[in-house]
């Protein structure tokens, strides 16, 4: 308000205000340098996609393949990838029969490279996106896309200590690689020397992801130790049976089980079986880190669900101004939206990460307990689509 | 007059609360507005987020302005413009803050005028006589800076300003410093009274005396309020309410480009760009964004608008900060905190605390606040959730290479937590979740350079006397802490303010097209 400012030069300590922005003038930048820095600075540790191509793929086990994935950006070939914490996901893009989908898969290299992400892919029974992964279609060469690393399943040292199990089942080995290689490759350092015990549950023998590795690295390391369960075992196996239930793991692990930090990360059933034993031991919640592992697969077996839905029920869910399809309530709302063609912003599909939040502006939704809802999100009707099972017609906003 | 899907009479670039603010009060003003958003979540700092039992306010610490229901303040007034007062529960917080400072004095101050009063006398006998003039001080200050001194300006009266702010003219403008010398002896009131500088990002000798007067005095008087839900709550009521008047809203969708008409004198806003390549066009545009994001990225002309480039010169990247938000496995009297913002230092140096957050050093000063100490549904039973941070510049984190950022930030972490763990023993081990956001993370989800929380750097030359309203394009406008203070209420009322001021001249606009019409009609 340059015509009051000389009502405002009766303002003690106005002038001199004006006359130190004045001096500012004569020396500042004008920030046009700045420009394009901001979103350079953020790409660096979180670019919002990373185009990848497949540089070779591993057969490990019968039923899992691991895709070795290079930066194929056109800015950034051939570079080393973003950083990441050992442990974390990428949600991985595809189109499969013209349905853009997308999956999270854990990075099962160690962080200490970054030529290459690994991402280690189990088949699952039916799944939509494994199936394609490892079927024949997906060679070398091949591109994608995907978030950056991102995901809060990681060794966080301010307060995990360094007494540290890993229950890992199936291909939970493929985050446990990332971590445990993570963490003996930090041995030495600062003597933050951690403790590490691997027990590792698989189904069969002959179907151990990254077997040969485990066994190397506790070979090499006094610090890393490993029990392998087979819990369907041929017959004439002589190693460890059965489940990862409390009775083995007292036996298994050495000194005060409440006192170390365990993450686990295996299908859902081996999650809860898991937390529920450790739980029997005297486990606090604060000493058991579970990765997330997708919606559940039978919504209408868990608590709330309406008694009246099944899970086979058509459902009419429309997206406002935009259009509308038939849905199974069975289905999470996510999948549903994109097979219809409509794209949502999506990367734990687990209910942790709220990037699919959408608003149900009609009709009801089951939320299990995956969905880590805000409460005002609970409060006006936003939802996290990726665990969200319609059990009424709805219309909904994003 | 059916218009085409991608036209409006407005667009917010950016969902952070004046953005909010302001998208809300164009559409319930009757403007067609678009509300654009980079993210998947309304709020920007206004945010939350979910770890295990846990949701962590990101950003709110005490929201003033608001007043009681008996003695209600501006806040009150703007959020039932807005249509959200019935779609949030605020939470009185019954302290302004405790502050410690290791080996020298440990206080706390109530919220309440009298009670200030009270609590600093009995603290400090011998400076009775300048506690009383001090706040007295602060009062007229606060009083005149809302009242005396925006009729001054309106009528340009040199007669009014004298009469009717003269403590103001004496005063205001001085720094808070000075100010606080000259009314106390005591190293330790001085310091106790200036701890409000954080909410500013500046020490005492570069506040203004108003800036510090007004925090002190409307925390105070109207007293420091929380919302049920968090920050998080009133962004969504917000939205929600936006949505109710019709209004449009697309989030995951960062805009690019503001295209402008450059035939004329001044260039003049047509359309945006998203960053899926779409054009939608609005002759009003609001950008929440930082302003130098807005002109240095966002905006098509070749070089920066002069008068912006002049601004620029005169200004410095303000403060960030580095933020652990903590869910602890016990109650906050079991940890040992009895109010919800306690400030912790180990010295009195406010000027040591600014020099220190340029570096990474230590830090000698944090701030916790303990959220469910005035309301027990901010964690789960028997748990606490506690926000443990010190202000730091970002520049210190752009030159950490990329590799080395994680072991950097726990190893800085781990500095707060020794110096929680001084004042409340046994609180490290007490954790069940932490999350660490550093300026980096506030960069990444604020999108501000130098991750910047409050804006530019508030100098007592950047406050709204020194600075005029950016107005180098026309249909341009800026909402936000870059467009004058940071903070809560001061970006709340510069959405809600620049929102009305564009639905007046929409309307202007509006009556003028029909009273053409109906001329044109006569004509014909």
């Amino acid at each position: 308000m340059p015509n009051s400012n000389e009502l405002l030069n009766n303002i003690v300590g106005f002038v001199e205000g004006v006359a130190r922005k004045e001096a500012r003038e004569q020396v500042g930048t004008d920030f046009s340098e700045q420009k394009g820095k901001t979103t350079a600075d953020i790409a660096k540790l979180h670019p919002k996609r990373l185009h990848l191509t497949v540089s070779e793929i591993f057969q490990d086990t019968p039923s899992t393949k691991t895709f070795r994935l290079v930066n194929n950006d056109s800015v950034n070939k051939g570079q080393i990838l973003p950083p990441f914490q050992a442990g974390q996901y990428i949600n991985l893009y595809t189109t499969i029969n013209g349905v853009d989908t997308a999956r999270p898969y854990a990075i099962s290299s160690c962080p200490t490279q970054r030529e290459y992400y690994d991402l280690t892919v189990k088949l699952v029974d039916g799944g939509f996106v494994t199936n394609y992964l490892l079927g024949e279609e997906v060679e070398v060469g091949q591109t994608f896309s995907a978030t950056s690393p991102m995901g809060t399943f990681y060794h966080n040292p301010l307060f995990h200590g360094d007494d540290l199990v890993f229950l890992a089942g199936g291909s939970g080995g493929a985050p446990a690689r990332s971590m445990i290689e993570s963490q003996m490759s930090k041995n030495g350092n600062r003597g933050d020397k951690v403790n590490f015990h691997l027990v590792y549950g698989n189904s069969y023998e002959n179907d151990v992801i990254f077997q040969d590795t485990f066994r190397e690295l506790a070979d090499k390391y006094d610090n890393f130790q490993l029990s392998e369960v087979i819990s369907r075992p041929t017959d004439g196996y002589e190693g460890l049976k059965g489940h990862l239930n409390k009775e083995l793991l007292t036996e298994l692990l050495d000194g005060d089980v409440t006192k170390k930090t365990f993450y686990i990360c295996g299908p859902t059933p081996f999650n809860d079986f898991c937390v529920g034993q450790l739980k029997a031991l005297g486990v606090e919640d604060k000493r058991m880190r579970i990765e997330c592992n997708g919606p559940p697969k039978k919504p209408s077996c868990l608590e709330n669900w309406p008694e009246v839905v099944s899970e086979q029920d058509e459902i009419t869910v429309t997206v406002k101004g935009r259009g509308q399809f038939v849905a199974k309530a069975g289905e999470p709302l996510l999948n549903s939206l994109e097979r219809n063609g409509y794209t949502v912003e999506n990367a734990c599909r687990s209910g942790e990460c709220s990037l699919c939040r959408v608003k149900i502006l009609e009709g009801e939704v089951f939320n299990p307990p995956e969905s880590l809802l805000r409460k005002s999100d609970k409060d006006f009707g936003w939802v996290h689509s990726c665990v969200a099972f319609p059990t009424t017609d709805i219309e909904i906003l994003y | 007059m059916e218009q085409d899907s991608n036209h409006y009479d407005a667009i917010v670039i950016g969902a952070g609360n004046a953005g909010l603010t302001a998208a809300t009060a164009l559409q319930r003003g009757g403007a067609k507005t678009l509300l654009l958003e980079r993210h998947n979540i309304p709020g920007g700092c206004a945010t939350s987020f979910v770890r295990g039992e846990f949701e962590f306010e990101v950003a709110l610490h005490q929201l003033s302005g608001l007043g009681t229901e008996d003695n209600p303040f501006i806040m009150r007034k703007i959020f039932n413009d807005l249509g959200v007062m019935d779609k949030v529960e605020f939470v009185q917080e019954h302290e302004l803050y405790r502050m410690a400072v290791k080996d020298e004095f440990d206080i706390t101050l109530p919220a309440s005028w009298n009670g200030i009063r009270d609590v600093l006398i009995e603290n400090f006998p011998q400076e009775e006589t300048g506690i009383k003039a001090f706040l007295k001080l602060c009062e007229q200050v606060t009083m005149e800076s809302f009242m005396g001194l925006p009729m001054a300006r309106k009528m340009n009266s040199e007669e009014m300003l004298n009469k009717n702010c003269k403590n103001y003219v004496a005063h205001g403008l001085r720094d808070a410093k000075t100010v606080l010398d000259e009314h106390f002896e005591s190293e330790h009131i001085k310091t106790l009274l200036a701890a409000y500088w954080c909410y500013i990002g500046m020490p005492p000798k570069d506040v203004n005396f108003c800036d510090l007067a007004v925090m002190l005095y409307a925390y105070g008087v109207f007293k420091p309020w929380h919302i049920k839900g968090g920050s998080q709550a009133l962004s969504s009521a917000l939205l929600e309410s936006f949505l109710e008047a019709g209004g449009e809203l697309r989030f995951n969708c960062a805009v690019d480009t503001i295209k402008t008409d450059q035939s004329g004198a001044k260039p003049k806003v047509t359309s945006v760009v998203t960053e899926f390549d779409e054009e939608i066009f609005a002759g009003q545009v609001i950008s929440n964004a930082s302003t130098v994001v807005t002109f240095a990225d966002l905006l098509d002309t070749d070089i920066m608008p002069p008068g912006i480039s002049k601004d620029f010169k005169s200004r410095d990247l303000g403060t960030s900060a580095f933020c652990l938000y903590l869910g602890m496995d016990k109650t906050p009297e079991q940890l040992g905190i009895k109010n919800a913002s306690t400030f912790l230092s180990t010295t009195m140096d406010e000027e040591l605390m600014h020099d220190t957050m340029k570096t990474m050093n230590p830090p000698v000063a944090t701030m916790l606040t303990c959220y469910n100490v005035d309301d027990p549904s901010f964690a789960p039973p028997g748990k606490s959730q506690i926000s443990l941070l010190c202000l730091q510049y970002g520049s210190v984190w752009e030159d950490v290479p990329v590799e080395k950022y994680a072991e950097t930030k726990y190893a800085f972490a781990e500095n707060l937590l020794d110096q929680a763990e001084e004042f409340f023993p046994g609180f490290r081990d007490s954790i069940e979740e932490v999350e660490v956001g550093t300026p980096l993370t506030m960069m990444r989800y604020l999108n501000t350079p130098g991750g910047a929380i409050y804006g530019f750097q508030q100098n007592p030359e950047d406050g709204p006397l020194h600075r005029e309203r950016y107005d180098q394009v026309e249909g341009l406008h800026i909402a936000g802490s870059w467009q004058g203070m940071g903070g809560f209420q001061p970006t709340y009322m510069v959405g809600h303010s620049t929102a009305n001021a564009i639905v007046k001249k929409i309307k202007k606009q509006r009556a003028q097209q029909a009273s053409q019409v109906e001329a044109g009609v006569e004509n014909a």
